[in-house]
């Protein structure tokens, strides 16, 4: 409890006569990086849309840090620490990759000549200097995932979330990203949830693993031992054996 | 924010300045001193529009509300009050931004851009009957006459006067504020004001995962935006000297203002300029053709949509950006 930075318990998000979560209980600690599993429509988008502020609960709570994060709006939940990524990329098409950046930057209320400063080193550190000048609307799926984790991460986040972040990103640059998100945890002190459909990607990404399935949590624990579930073997691994 | 301002934003306006001091030293004749006064109020007003319309991306219709409770308010004052009009126009402009905040925060909780569209046309609508309907102060449709100039100015010998009939005093003095405000805008739409309207329009569920309060700067351009066009109508007031309700606040001005901002480019900050330029005077060319002037206006404004989707201002930026894109073909057909 003490090292709990995100604590959500009994938690339901209602979508008209859909429960998409339905009292979701779950515990990230400080400096553990969680990966969060299920199928399609699971819940999963939805979880980090709670917890980032984007939807409403129907019912239950959200501690961030010790405080409760509730009803208290996105902007603020982003000021208090939590940043996120879109499963389906929201760039902001009209501006530059720099710009694109440099918003969460002067949102901070650095001035913009520094913003823009450093900005350039987040798009480094993702590795778009090539693209700084384009206009986000020319950026291909992959890079815009990578811009999307260059803005997160310029809000400087303790609690990063990560919807399908290699999504979309060319089979070669994949480790290369996943490296990266590695060094956040060990550089940075960033607590990260990942949400990811390739199982290889998330060993030696996440510590602990929640899975979750038609808005319930059916398990949770070490990485491994989520692993080796059943349900999520016959999911994640197409395991016919696990199925029958 | 190459998008909004276009390549070298403030070599751009200094050109226009120039243009217009060019202008005001030419011997031009007083009608077309009188278009290009129009011009520059139209195209004053179309900038502030453009910032909620074209710069926010909301849909709102009914910024000639605005325009109109600016003039009504300013002409108000200084024919009762006796006040000058160099003082009015600010108390227009400040209740202008006052009812845009006002009309700002029930939008603010409709995400459907046609019932914010819907919406701001009606309290167009409301305010339009108000002003016909307060026949003891406006004389309603019969018309608000004897509304009086700006005072003039003195630089020693010579005496500057405005109002219809100065024709060159008055375009002098609706070239300064026009070029102020915009001079204003460049420098907000360059920070972070103009970085945070962008990322609004482009996603608004990003820019708020991003620290930016929506509703705080929503409202902030609401009032800033129909500020700019209540002293827009504040001078516009002063300068033709009689007011109806249906002429600033009637469907012709909304329909003339909204063809402006998309024949010059919405979103882009010189469309208004360029659009008011062309329209304004395009519109006193059909006047001849009496009241099919607003469908040969309608065609305009459809041809546009389709022939330069971003407007005038647009057009410079398509080319820039086909350009690019031929330059990375070519580099990959290298490679
Ligand atoms: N804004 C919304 N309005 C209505 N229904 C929604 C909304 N967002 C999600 N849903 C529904 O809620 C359920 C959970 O969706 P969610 O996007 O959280 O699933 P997911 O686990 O992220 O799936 P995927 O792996 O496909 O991304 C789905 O049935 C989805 O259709
Ligand atoms: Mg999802």
């Amino acid at each position: 409890m003490a090292d709990g930075l995100l604590l959500v318990s009994n938690l339901s998000v209602r979508f008209g006569g859909l429960l998409a979560l339905d009292g979701v209980a779950l515990e990230v600690r400080d400096g553990r990086s969680t990966a969060i599993l299920g199928p399609n429509g699971a819940g999963k988008t939805t979880l980090f849309n709670a917890v980032a502020g984007a939807v409403r609960p129907s019912e239950g709570r959200i501690l961030f840090a010790g405080d409760d994060i509730t009803s208290i709006p996105p902007h603020r939940r982003c000021r208090k620490g939590i940043s996120r990524t879109f499963q389906i990329t929201q760039p902001f098409s009209g501006l530059n990759v720099i710009e694109n950046v440099a918003v969460a930057i002067v949102s901070r209320g650095v001035p913009m000549a520094a913003a823009l400063r450093e900005a350039a080193d987040y798009v480094a550190f993702v590795g778009l200097e090539a693209k700084s000048a384009a206009p986000a609307r020319t950026l291909s799926t992959g890079q815009r995932k990578r811009l999307e984790l260059a803005r997160a991460l310029a809000t400087r986040p303790r609690l990063l979330l990560l919807d399908e972040v290699t999504g979309g990103v060319d089979q070669p640059s994949v480790p290369e990203l996943l490296d990266l998100i590695r060094r956040l945890r060990v550089e940075r002190g960033i607590t990260v949830l990942v949400i990811e459909h390739k199982m290889d990607v998330l060993h030696g990404l996440a510590d602990d693993a929640i899975f979750l399935d038609r808005g319930r949590v059916v398990t949770s624990g070490s990485m491994a031992d989520i692993a080796a579930h059943d349900e999520v073997r016959r999911i994640y691994l197409g395991d016919a054996d696990a199925a029958a | 924010m190459i998008e909004v301002l276009g390549r070298r934003p403030a070599l751009t306006l200094s050109v226009c300045v120039a243009l217009f001091l060019l202008i005001s030293v030419l011997p031009v004749n007083d009608y077309v001193l009188h278009i290009l006064t129009l011009s520059l109020i139209f195209a004053m007003f179309a900038s502030g529009w453009n910032l909620t319309l074209g710069i926010l991306g909301l849909k709102t219709l009914g910024h000639h509300a605005f325009f109109a409770i600016g003039a009504y308010l300013s002409a108000i004052v200084a024919f009762y009050g006796g006040v000058s009009p160099w003082l009015t126009i600010w108390a227009g402009a400040a209740l202008a931004a006052l009812a845009g905040l006002l009309i700002g925060l029930p939008i603010l909780r409709i995400r459907s851009m046609p019932h914010v569209a819907i919406v701001t046309l009606a309290f167009a609508e409301i305010v339009r009957l108000i002003f016909s309907n307060l026949k003891d102060i406006t004389r309603g449709e019969l018309g608000f006459w004897g509304i009086p100039p700006f005072d003039p100015v003195s630089f020693g010998e010579t005496t500057i006067r405005f109002g219809l009939g100065n024709a060159w005093g008055s375009y002098v003095l609706a070239g300064a504020f026009f070029f102020a405000v915009q001079a204003g805008l460049l420098l907000l739409l360059r920070s972070r004001p103009g970085m945070t309207f962008a990322a609004i329009r482009d996603s608004e569920a990003a820019a708020e995962s991003l620290g930016i309060n929506l509703s705080t700067w929503k409202l902030a351009a609401f009032a800033l935006s129909a500020g700019i066009v209540g002293l827009s109508g504040a001078i516009y007031a002063h300068y033709v000297m009689i007011l109806t309700p249906t002429s600033v606040a009637g469907p012709e001005m909304l329909i003339t203002l909204l063809a402006i901002i998309i024949v010059g480019g919405a979103g882009r900050f010189f469309g208004p300029l360029y659009g008011a330029l062309l329209l304004t005077g395009s519109l006193e060319l059909l006047r001849e053709f009496g009241e099919y002037r607003m469908l040969l206006y309608g065609a305009l404004v459809i041809g546009f949509v389709f022939a330069a989707p971003h407007g005038i201002a647009g057009l410079r930026i398509g080319r820039l950006r086909r350009r690019d894109r031929r330059g990375t073909r070519e580099r990959s057909s290298a490679a």
